[in-house]
């Protein structure tokens, strides 16, 4: 019984690992790569300029690119273009049936899909990263080496976000361009505690942990008392719990909901 | 002292009821599939939709159960047993007829090798494969209901359950299609067929449900579900020279309602129970060396009788 339940199990398995592929590749080519494509292209050609304007500072690339363009646009726009689309598209183009009705368990259908929303997110987000701060030179490498880590987390849990999104609305990429143009970056930027239910505070607490040694931090429009950045390993801590949280939630609405 | 363990039904549905909100898709239908190809005759609206998204694990049930093989049909393991071939014309556009197929048959759990073996014997069972390698987006409504018919036998279910599975496809496939349902039908699968084409449920299917409102009006074969239905007689037509003749003495039989001249040489008779019927007719036929040309039941297809059960069911109680 026990060598049925492995062989049954592993067979489970190498099926996921074949959603998983096909799902990559239909993402891979799809008009969200081309969307992808040219935004992260604008935003190269927007770094070069800036980058060749005068002598610039680790500082000016924090301030300049990372908390202007990168945090509030770049990093949610790609993550949701993916994110958004695994399973919402196979339900909006009716070939989730072929899914639901196949015998591999909810679960490893969802874990499948969001493991390629996941990769191909991170693949877009740390490369535009790289790429901006390569363009910008070395102050761009030096922050780079210091931010990516909080910035793949935060990758992250946008991405299992959005992944709820995906699962529990129609149309769902339009939702989630409304959170994150509007809803994230109102509620990230309201004083008081309710801009912790934002992830870009996170990624922003982490980039200024990370970026302390480049003396940026709170300042300007991120007023150290209106800000009232968290610690590092809490920051870290709670992205870690809410992409479990989100990821789980994802999971349940998929596993329970009638398509 | 251990007997052999009693099979499960391959499919049971046990007072299943389905709500959508106030809206009832599914009324207590209590029922058991049986073997051989099954039509499924419902008006729009009627439930048939939602009968089978409970079959295939889409739905779950809002009262009782529905069983495939002893397991809830929304779990994995019932799922393993079924092959559905939905109505919805939606596939993975730019794939091939060929990759798709291989695709749903990896889901299913299969080395990539048997995968493939797999895909080109459903392939050329639906005889797509010499065309299977262009693709989707390129087929005939034809070709793709075939494709669709391919990914629900890959994985050689024990239940195949097709929703308009003959939409868009020209009279020879259609024939060519029914022919490979019979086979299926004849190797032990069950199959349960929605069509809103009646007529060829009359030659296609062993036994038919009939459902309205969400409720089961019957379900059997065409012959068993006619002889229940007392308050419409059968009507037989008959061709034959001395019809006049051969009318008074059907009139005699217990089981004959009445009698009309239709016209000089061809007679229609009302029946009450038919069964009771057929073998006086031939002993009569035989006494009058009547010569009978046509004998036609004209009321006992499905339409026919699927008008007849509507016109029951909407009648007040």
């Amino acid at each position: 019984m026990d060598k049925n339940w492995a062989a049954d199990f592993l067979g489970r398995l190498s099926a996921s690992w074949h959603l998983l592929g096909v799902s990559l590749r239909r993402l891979l080519w799809s008009r969200q790569t081309i969307i992808s494509a040219v935004l992260v292209v604008l935003a190269g050609v927007a770094a070069y300029a800036w980058a060749r304007d005068r002598q610039r500072q680790p500082s000016d690339f924090v301030e300049e690119v990372l908390l202007t363009v990168y945090v509030p646009f770049l990093l949610p726009i790609l993550c949701l273009s993916y994110a958004t689309a695994g399973i919402a598209t196979d339900r909006d183009e009716q070939t989730l049936v072929y899914l639901v009705t196949s015998p591999l368990p909810r679960p490893f259908i969802f874990l499948a899909k969001a493991a390629a929303a996941l990769v191909l997110s991170l693949a877009w987000t740390m490369g535009t990263l790289a790429l901006l701060a390569g363009i910008a030179g070395k102050p761009g490498l030096e922050v780079f080496r210091a931010v990516w880590p909080g910035l793949f987390w935060a990758t992250v849990a946008y991405v299992c976000l959005f992944q709820v999104f995906s699962v529990a609305f129609r149309r769902a990429t339009i939702y989630a361009l409304g959170y994150a143009l509007f809803l994230e970056t109102l509620i990230g930027n309201m004083p008081g505690i309710v801009k912790r239910l934002a992830i870009s505070f996170y990624a922003r607490c982490l980039i200024f942990d990370a970026s302390a040694a480049f003396d940026v931090g709170p300042s300007g429009p991120f007023n150290e008392l209106l800000f009232q950045p968290l610690p590092a390993a809490t920051a870290y801590t709670i992205l870690y719990a809410a992409s479990a949280g989100l990821l789980l939630l994802g999971l349940v609405i998929f596993c329970t909901r009638e398509y | 002292m251990t007997g052999a363990p009693i099979p499960q039904p391959l499919c049971r549905f046990q007072a299943a009821s389905k709500w959508y909100g106030p809206v009832i898709g599914l009324n207590d239908l209590t029922w058991d599939l049986p073997p051989g190809i099954t039509g499924l005759v419902g008006h729009n609206g009627a439930g048939k939709s939602t009968l089978i998204k409970l079959l295939t694990g889409q739905l779950r049930p809002s009262l009782g159960r529905v069983l495939v093989r002893g397991h809830r049909a929304w779990t994995a393991a019932a799922r393993r047993h079924i092959g559905y071939c939905p109505d919805v014309d939606a596939f993975y556009e730019e794939m091939s007829g060929r990759a798709f197929v291989r695709m749903l048959a990896r889901l299913h759990g299969f080395s990539s090798k048997t995968a493939r073996e797999r895909t080109d014997d459903v392939l050329d069972q639906v005889d797509m494969a010499e065309r299977a390698d262009r693709p989707l987006g390129s087929y005939s409504k034809g070709m793709r209901q075939r494709i669709k018919l391919a990914q629900a036998l890959v994985h050689n279910p024990d239940l195949i359950v097709l929703d308009e599975p003959l939409n868009g496809v020209d009279p020879v496939g259609r024939v060519e299609l029914i022919r490979l349902f019979r086979s299926l039908a004849d190797r032990g699968k069950s199959l349960l067929i929605s069509s809103h084409i009646l007529d060829e449920m009359d030659t296609l299917a062993d036994q038919i449900l009939f459902i309205c409102r969400g409720r089961m009006l019957a379900s059997g074969s065409l012959d068993e579900i006619r002889a229940l239905l007392d308050d419409h007689p059968l009507k037989v037509r008959i061709a034959a020279p001395r019809a006049r003749q051969l009318a008074a003495e059907l009139l005699r039989l217990e089981s004959v309602r009445s009698a009309a001249l239709e016209s000089e040489g061809q007679l229609l008779l009302e029946v009450q129970r038919p069964k009771e019927f057929f073998g006086p007719l031939a002993a009569a036929v035989a006494e009058q060396a009547c010569d009978v040309q046509r004998l036609q039941v004209i009321d006992a297809s499905t339409e026919a009788i699927f008008d007849y059960l509507m016109e029951t069911a909407k009648r007040p109680r």
